[in-house]
């Protein structure tokens, strides 16, 4: 299993790899779920909306709890990354996933997976941590002032430690991005391969305590994910930091 | 560039990630957490709404306990004012009726001694007729060997008036 995704096939030079074609999946599920759920929405839950309700009221009663009233911005985009993330991130779990193979013009006889992980491609996770920073201080500027924004970057009081502190803020910001992409990518990445050994060591009965916490990191993932976020943007758009 | 190619980073797949989540973010806010938000405020609304009514219906619950305290106690008093008026009209009645009963009771033994009197009198009369018929007829059978018709005649009316003025007297 190599670091990088799979590439299945093109279409108009757009390189379709297996973390392509997961990811397609994840989307339909979700939006299965937001069909099933968001059109039929009654104040009796039953069903799906049950476990939506749930996962949505969790993270929206966290968010409050720390920022308060500013929660109401804050919470879609915790509640839509951890969504995401644990959706991808439960799909790989299913047993045979990274079995079906998918025979490529380079691939040789044994191909490649047709499925992988999506959170275990970089472009997935990098795009992921992009979306956060981003929104993070799109939140901060809309809802702190931009003048309140800047300085928290560039301060103008002529003292040097001011000066050093706008800087560290700045590459504090840069390492967000690394930090959010590498850590889910590397944690998916290596749950895989830990699963891939398990199998070529042991089939039948080995891999299952392995499943177990693979499903744990999973979610955990998912979690750490979601709760930085709403964590940062807290931080970006509280006046007082 | 070695680590990024190792990493399989690349433009058209980042920016498919990137535009991709995007759109699942903006379906998840339209479709999902406004209707989902909607419904959890009514609901909480209406849970804060049946706590009020809760609570609203506990105090109407108390202040009926305190009314049917009080109707009660004004209940036991206006029984007790009553039994104690019915008391004193039960007494009041009785005299009445016993007043009414003695009254009725010398009525009528005063009119059955007025009738006993008239009866008494009526007797008497017929007494008297009947003695006056035995009285002529028992003359009459004495006298009828002594004297002749006409004395008889004049001594029988003598007789008659005699006895006539007695019982007048």
């Amino acid at each position: 299993m190599q670091l990088s995704s799979d590439v299945l096939f093109s279409i108009a030079g757009f390189p379709v790899t297996n973390t392509v074609i997961t990811t397609l999946i994840t989307d339909v599920v979700i939006v299965a779920l937001v069909l099933m759920v968001g059109r039929a929405v009654s104040l009796r839950p039953k069903g799906a909306q049950n476990a939506v309700e749930a996962v949505v009221d969790y993270f929206r009663e966290i968010t409050e709890s720390i920022a308060g009233e500013r929660a109401s911005y804050i919470y879609p985009w915790v509640v839509s990354f951890f969504l995401f993330i644990v959706i991808s991130n439960l799909l790989a779990q299913f047993p045979g996933f990274e079995s079906i193979k998918f025979r490529t013009l380079t691939s040789g006889s044994c191909g490649v997976p047709l499925f992988r992980a999506a959170t275990s491609d970089l472009n997935l996770t990098l795009a992921l941590a992009v979306v956060s920073v981003t929104a993070t201080h799109c939140l901060s500027i809309r809802y702190t002032s931009l003048k309140s924004y800047i300085a928290r970057f560039i301060t103008f009081k002529l003292f040097p430690a001011f000066l050093f502190l706008g800087i560290l803020e700045f590459t504090n910001e840069f390492a967000k991005f690394v930090s959010f992409s590498f850590r889910l990518f590397g944690n998916i990445y290596a749950g895989e391969k830990v699963m891939a050994t398990m199998y070529n060591l042991c089939p039948l009965g080995l891999p299952i305590p392995f499943i177990a916490l693979e499903l744990m990191v999973a979610v955990v993932q998912a979690m750490v994910f979601a709760l930085l976020t709403m964590t940062f943007m807290h931080i970006m758009t509280d006046k007082s930091h | 560039m070695e680590i990024v190619q190792r990493f399989g980073l690349e433009a058209k797949l980042f920016l498919f990630q990137l535009i991709n989540f995007l759109v699942i973010v903006f379906v998840l806010k339209k479709f999902l957490y406004i209707p989902l938000k909607r419904i959890l405020d009514e609901r909480k609304n209406k849970i804060e709404q049946s706590l009020r009514d809760a609570e609203n219906a506990k105090i109407a619950l108390e202040n009926a306990d305190q009314e049917k305290i009080k109707i009660l106690l004004e209940a036991k008093s206006s029984a007790d004012k009553l039994a104690a008026s019915a008391k004193i009209s039960i007494g009041e009645a009785k005299e009445k009726a016993v007043a009414e009963a003695e009254q009725r009771s010398e009525q009528i033994l005063d009119d059955a001694k007025h009738k006993a009197a008239e009866e008494f009198e009526n007797m008497n009369k017929q007494i008297g007729k009947m003695s006056l018929d035995v009285s002529g007829k028992v003359i009459s059978k004495v006298l009828s060997d002594l004297f002749t018709d006409d004395e008889k005649q004049k001594l029988m009316i003598r007789a008659l008036e005699k006895i006539d003025e007695q019982i007048a007297n």
